[in-house]
């Protein structure tokens, strides 16, 4: 495939910067696609994640490792996965999805809809506490987790993706919007 | 030693020296005190001037309760008025200023109104201001303002910054006393979640203001090890200088923390940060706030709260007084008399209303008991108390107590009422608490020290058993169990002068019984009528003397006479805080299109679309008037080619078995019948038969379609589909996701579009008009691969493409548009552009798609299918919508082509009155076209399309136009589609 003439911009073009103990960065190069199980075809669905992918069906609000393309399967609700993959062809994910699931789910490339940032270290939590109303304590929002929410009236995915890391997806088009209020919430916690 | 109150021993750091000015004379504490303390340790009394009165008034209380010393802290835009000197921290540098008077503190001249107060009683405005009835706004109002407001604003905006934020736990404790501690000690031990919460800047409440022994130590050196202990606790939080001002609904409280108020400069950090805490359980260990007894005179500086008095003692090492008597009705009052001596501050005497044994000795102090304070004598500060014995008593200080009242306040904050309780004369919690609170110590009676630790201590217990967690709390806190005996006493009966029941708003009793004589026996008009309970206050050290003033009067007890409603905020929040980070520029956040910054450096206009910024015109150099730069690109774009970002259009990915039936309900139109590779125009109904939105949607599969909506209805059609499909037909397989951040989607349009697209479509793909007509669709590669979508539809009526690549292309894909258009002229077009097109071109927009309007007003009757159900199908049967006379979209042109046409203007027949009666429509959406020369206009009137050729009247009375137009066909160019189809 050759490589497109038209050049991509990330959505926060490669923001990557570290304040206090916190660091943000953009996280570019991953495909997202959301698979939908048909009505009927859950068992085929949950057997095609597990043949296609080498994951578990994950139940909503939790998110499971697969063993291809580096893929996580995050459960958005009941009948919706959205499928965090290192795509081979960035071009192509969704038809890559589909082809892994053998057509067992309703994919649709979400790779461009949705900003990921990063926010990682010690004191994250602290950070986060002041724009987002989910409780990201251990217990109640452990590794693995991820939800909708919203902050700063913007629509954000949280994904717990380590100890002190939270992967933070929200809409493209208000990237930098968002990217200020993370920015702001982490600034205003450093000393 | 700073200050020539100073005594020894208190929680003050002497090592350091702080200095501060009040009214530009300056000053030195130390760190502990507050601004309260530091004035009182040197002896300044008079520290501001009353409401109404402008009577001086001095320091009252030691907490957030203070009514009287308001004052103003910090200079410029950082000036701040109305501020508690009492909960105000004391810093090097802190600047504060007294207020509320004209010329100087001492001699206000606005002290004048204390000689006209026998006219400025209990409904003084209400009363006077009547008449004349337009003195009001010219003459009274202005001469009011300018009188009242106590502080002064500073009239810049607030530099500094605010947030917000969420916290969770298990166990909320709100209040850091002898209860909130052990309460917490016993959650934190157990492994609970805990947040405790405290306004004051240091933990331990009373316990830092009394000598009370906890464990057999001081309570105070108690209350610092618990501290400790709790902020060794991972699960424990501890929020210093953080009031819990609201109970809201499932355990959520508003609590607002002071993070730097005590600091000389915030450093770019939030000043405040406002909490939503969420808890499972709540313990309000909120304390009590002690009352004083109405007496003439009691409002000179000088006569303070009796604990109060002893908290300056024992705490902050200041003598209020340096001859102090006390009067009280109960024990509790003893206990200043008994610390102040102990301190080897000279207490004259001990006057209790009680006929009863004096409750201690205190050494040097004499014991009145029965005693009542009559009077007091002294200008700036008090000299000297009359008994009713006609006995006169000099004094500097008189420490009052008629009791505590429980700080039921935020029991009441979901409705509950706080019920009287006789055995200590005050009211107590009612049932009706809010869900999953508990009330522990004083604030729900308890009012000796061992009874708030046990209390406390239980309550977690409890609240802990019901949560699940096992309890490792161990024992609670041992404490002496100190006398608290009181005899309710409210108001000397034998007063002379004025007896003051709320010292901020100034009411007397003399008010209250007049507000009775005149009517008001409801508690919340008496409220309304004298003010009592208003401001920064609430009332707390006021409400409920008057109240049992009240009852006196009415004959009903206090407990039938009942309280005003708590509300939210316990202690003021600045608006500041509310807003938090959401002021100026981030007030909202902002969508920009992914051609947004090639636009901007083409120097662009913006126009918000709801939270989208669209390019409105790109205005070219020589250019001095938007038109100019519309004109050029409608032109351009007709004449050869121009291209518009429609990204912010609602797009839609629908899949599904069920799909297609799934649109054919969800449209008005029929959309089962669609072929793959093919674009239809839909338009949408409510439920009541009205149409609210419209758009196109592509079939890119036997199961898969793609929907636009238009951009302000993106969200809200995408909401009414996904209730539709989970709710209306569930057994439909049909599977929603919005794609509208996915695609960058440009508008290529004009005759040259094609010819454009050539050079941009990778050749593989045949665009021809034969292989890919209008309303073709298909998946396409662009620019040598980069996959994309391509539609053959037209919102301009020109031949016309519209393109999508994935968002992160569209920037370099606006541009590649503009770079291969260049031989063809291309002009990138704004909003504005597309309005006029599309108005030029008779299409439907949101002027109307107002929620008034008809399929049938559309001219799209036809569309509404009869032989499917759809939703909107039955009730748009409806006879009022289908009347023959009704609205019909038509164009209009002024009869003198010259004349603009004005949107927004009513049609009235010629020669018809301008009267609602001969309303024949109006006009929506109008236009200059530069096509055609002249001003058009789009519009409802009644049975348009019969009425071609006549001429009516648009008129616009907010604009004081009345234009002669003639009703034309609504498709001003090109009527029947030749150039699209091209």
């Amino acid at each position: 495939m050759a490589e497109s003439p038209l050049r991509a911009r990330p959505a926060l073009d490669g923001y990557n910067r570290s304040i206090g103990a916190v660091a943000l960065a953009e996280v570019s190069g991953l495909a997202l696609v959301s698979a939908a199980a048909p009505q009927g075809g859950d068992e085929a669905f949950a057997a095609a994640l597990a043949g296609g992918l080498g994951a578990e069906r994950p139940a909503t609000g939790d998110s499971s490792a697969g063993d291809k393309f580096g893929a996580r399967v995050l459960g958005m609700q009941p009948d919706q996965m959205f499928i965090l993959f290192e795509p081979p062809d960035p071009d192509r994910p969704a038809e890559t999805v589909s082809a892994a699931l053998g057509g067992a789910a309703y994919v649709t490339d979400q790779t461009d809809s949705w900003a990921m940032l990063r926010v990682a270290g010690a004191g994250v939590r602290n950070a986060l506490e002041r724009i987002c109303m989910l409780d990201l304590d251990d217990a109640a929002f452990p590794e693995g987790r991820v939800a909708r929410t919203v902050m700063e009236h913007l629509a954000v995915i949280v994904l717990r993706d380590g100890a002190d890391s939270f992967l933070l997806m929200s809409p493209r088009s208000s990237a930098r919007s968002f990217l200020h209020a993370v920015e702001l919430s982490v600034a205003n916690l450093s000393q | 030693m700073s200050g020539p109150y100073r005594i020894d021993g208190g929680a003050i750091d002497r090592g350091r020296s702080l200095a501060f000015r009040f009214d530009g004379r300056s000053l030195s504490g130390h760190p502990g005190d507050t601004l309260a303390s530091a004035l009182l340790a040197n002896g300044v009394r008079l520290v501001g001037r009353s409401f109404k009165y402008h009577r001086p008034r001095g320091v009252f209380a030691a907490g957030s309760e203070e009514p009287n010393a308001l004052v103003e802290l910090r200079g410029g835009a950082w000036r701040e008025p109305n501020t508690r000197a009492t909960v105000a921290e004391l810093f090097d540098g802190l600047e504060a200023f007294s207020q509320n008077y004209r010329g100087s503190l001492r001699r206000d001249l606005l002290a004048v109104n204390d000689l006209l107060a026998p006219f400025l009683s209990a409904g003084f405005y209400y009363k006077t201001f009547m008449w004349p009835k337009s003195f009001w706004e010219k003459v009274y109002e202005p001469v009011i303002r300018a009188s009242a407001g106590l502080g002064r604003l500073s009239g810049e905006a607030d530099p500094d910054s605010y947030d917000k934020g969420f916290l969770h736990c298990d166990l909320l404790i709100i209040g850091a006393g002898p209860a909130g501690l052990a309460a917490a000690l016993a959650a934190g031990r157990s492994g609970a979640r805990v947040i405790l919460a405290d306004e004051d800047f240091v933990m331990g409440g009373r316990l830092n203001a009394e000598t009370h022994e906890v464990n057999g130590r001081s309570g105070a050196d108690w209350a610092a090890e618990a501290v400790r202990e709790l902020a060794s606790m991972d699960r424990v939080r501890l929020l210093l200088r953080t009031a819990v001002t609201g109970a809201y609904d499932h355990g959520i409280y508003g609590a607002l923390e002071r993070r730097t108020d005590h600091l000389a400069a915030a450093d770019g950090k939030p000043r405040q940060v406002l909490w939503r805490i969420y808890s499972k359980r709540t313990i309000l260990a909120a304390g009590a706030t002690e009352r004083p007894i109405a007496f003439g005179g009691n409002d000179r500086p000088g006569v303070m709260l009796a604990g109060a008095v002893r908290a300056y003692a024992n705490r902050f090492a200041v003598g209020a007084g340096r001859r102090v008597g006390v009067f009280t009705n109960n024990d509790d009052g003893w206990r200043t008399a008994v610390d102040l001596a102990r301190k080897g501050v000279e207490v004259a005497a001990v006057i209790d209303a009680r006929d009863c044994e004096p409750v201690a000795e205190v050494p040097g102090a004499r014991a009145l008991m029965g005693g009542r304070v009559t009077a007091t004598r002294g200008r700036h500060g008090l000299k000297e108390v009359t008994l009713a014995t006609g006995e006169r008593i000099a004094l500097d200080c008189l420490a009052v107590s008629g009791g505590w009242n429980p700080n039921v306040h935020l029991t009441c904050h979901h409705g509950g009422r706080p019920v009287w309780h006789d055995g200590i004369a005050a009211f107590v919690p009612g049932d009706r608490l809010p869900v999953g609170m508990t009330v522990a110590g004083a604030a729900g009676g308890a009012f000796n020290a061992a009874g708030t630790l046990t209390g406390g201590h239980g309550a977690a217990v409890e609240a802990l058993d019901e949560l699940g967690f096992s309890v490792a709390a161990g024992d609670p806190p041992g404490a002496s169990d100190e006398a608290t005996d009181v005899a309710p006493f409210w108001h000397v009966g034998e007063s002379r002068g004025r007896a003051w029941l709320d010292l901020q708003n100034d009411v007397t009793v003399k008010d209250v019984e007049q507000a009775h004589r005149e009517g008001f026996r409801s508690v919340e008009h008496l409220k309304r009528y004298t003010t009592l309970g208003m401001a920064t206050d609430q009332g707390k050290t006021a409400n409920v003397g008057a109240l049992a003033i009240m009852a006196g009067q009415t004959g009903r007890s206090i407990a039938e006479t009942g309280t005003t409603m708590f509300r939210p905020p316990y202690t003021p929040v600045p608006i500041a805080a509310f807003a938090g980070r959401s002021r100026g520029r981030d007030f909202r956040p902002t969508r920009l299109t992914p051609s947004h910054d090639w636009a901007a450096e083409r120097g662009a206009v913006f126009v918000e679309a709801g939270a989208w910024l669209r390019a409105q015109w790109f205005p070219r150099p020589g250019e001095t008037h938007w038109r100019q730069s519309v004109d050029r690109e409608v032109l351009q774009t007709r004449g050869s080619v121009g291209i518009c970002d429609v990204t912010t259009l609602g797009k839609i990915d629908i899949q599904g078995r069920d799909a297609a039936e799934f649109l054919n309900r969800i449209y008005a139109n029929g959309f089962a019948k669609l072929a793959v590779g093919k674009v239809r125009y839909g338009l949408m109904l409510r439920e009541d038969g009205i149409a609210y939105d419209d758009g196109t949607t592509a079939r890119l599969g036997e199961n898969h379609f793609i929907m636009t909506t238009t951009t302000v209805n993106a969200v809200l059609v995408f909401r009414n589909m996904e209730f539709a499909r989970q709710c209306l037909w569930p057994g439909l397989d049909v599977h929603l996701i919005s794609v509208t951040e996915q695609w960058a989607q440009f508008a290529v349009a004009g005759p040259n579009s094609r010819a454009l697209l050539r050079k941009i479509v990778d050749p593989e793909h045949d665009i021809s008009n034969e292989a890919f007509p209008f309303m073709a669709c298909g998946e396409v590669g662009v620019c040598g691969g980069t996959p994309a979508r391509l539609f053959r539809i037209s919102f301009s009526g020109e031949l016309a493409y519209e393109v999508a690549v994935p968002a992160r292309y569209g920037e370099a894909l606006m541009a590649a548009l503009m770079a291969a258009g260049e031989e063809f002229g291309a002009v990138a077009y704004g909003t504005e552009a597309l309005g006029v097109m599309r108005i030029e071109k008779g299409h439907a927009a949101a002027n109307e798609l107002n929620g008034q309007t008809t399929a049938r007003m559309l001219g799209m009757q036809r569309m509404v299918s009869k032989n499917k159900d759809c939703i909107g199908n039955v009730l748009s049967e409806r006879p009022e919508m289908n009347r023959e006379d009704g609205l019909e979209l038509t164009g209009f042109r002024p009869v003198d082509r010259s004349e603009e046409l004005p949107s927004g203007a009513h049609f009235l027949a010629t020669g018809a009155e301008a009267a609602t009666e001969n309303d024949e429509g109006w006009m929506t959406s109008v236009a200059w076209s530069p096509e055609l020369g002249h001003s058009i206009g789009l519009g409802f009137i009644r049975n348009g399309h019969t009425r071609i050729g006549e001429t009516v009247r648009a008129w616009d009375g907010l604009r004081g136009r009345d234009v002669a137009v003639e009703i034309v066909s609504a498709h001003f160019l090109d009527p029947d589609g030749e150039r699209l189809r091209g």
